[in-house]
């Protein structure tokens, strides 16, 4: 009974929360920042961020700013509910948008390395990426 | 099955030579587990980073 009526809070808890994110408004200027992805202008991090490749608006610069800062606030959720670190929410992240969203011809960046150009065959991924399983 | 013969040649030994000396050694051991564990997170979290991608497409724009 009170273990039903605690997953029932549970959910509605994860439901509003869920809402409270979907609902900033983060959606304005990504049209921006899509294009200087397209651009190479600004690139993925293994890091799980978004980084500065090139020369950039005022307007891009912040738009950039302002992603990151809602990503770390949505890998500091997750890492509070699995127990883990934000740096390794925002790492496993960055596998994931190196592994599968960069595409041949957008930049990425590995550590404090260079930035590099995909090209058509898949990203050599840090280590600790082994998608074991 | 192991346990047993392991405390098996720990009775054995006790009886044989009296007393078991543990000698601290002189450098400290380390044991750097650091790399290891970090990847198992990172692995474990990969489905977790795939559905918070989706869920969040406004802060991955591609």
């Amino acid at each position: 009974m009170t273990r039903k009526f605690l997953m029932i809070a549970a959910s509605v808890a994860v439901a509003l929360a869920t809402g409270l994110i979907m609902a900033s408004p983060a959606r304005a200027q990504s049209g921006a920042v899509a294009a200087a992805l397209s651009a190479g202008t600004v690139g993925e991090q293994a890091d799980g961020y978004l980084g500065i490749a090139g020369s950039v608006s005022d307007a891009v610069r912040q738009e950039v700013e302002s992603i990151n800062i809602k990503r770390r606030a949505v890998y500091t959720d997750l890492a509070g509910k699995r127990g883990v670190t934000v740096q390794d929410v925002a790492a496993a992240t960055g596998c994931q948008t190196l592994s599968s969203r960069v595409k041949p011809g957008q930049v990425y960046r590995i550590g404090a390395g260079a930035w590099q150009t995909k090209g058509a065959g898949p990203i050599a991924l840090p280590g600790y990426c082994a998608t074991a399983g | 099955m192991k346990k047993r013969t392991i405390i098996t040649a720990g009775f054995a030994g006790l009886a044989l030579g009296g007393c078991i000396q543990v000698k601290a050694p002189d450098k400290p051991i380390e044991i750097n587990l650091n790399v290891k564990v970090q990847q198992e997170v990172v692995v474990r979290l990969q489905r977790d980073a795939q559905d918070l991608i989706q869920n969040n497409p406004e802060l991955f724009p591609q």
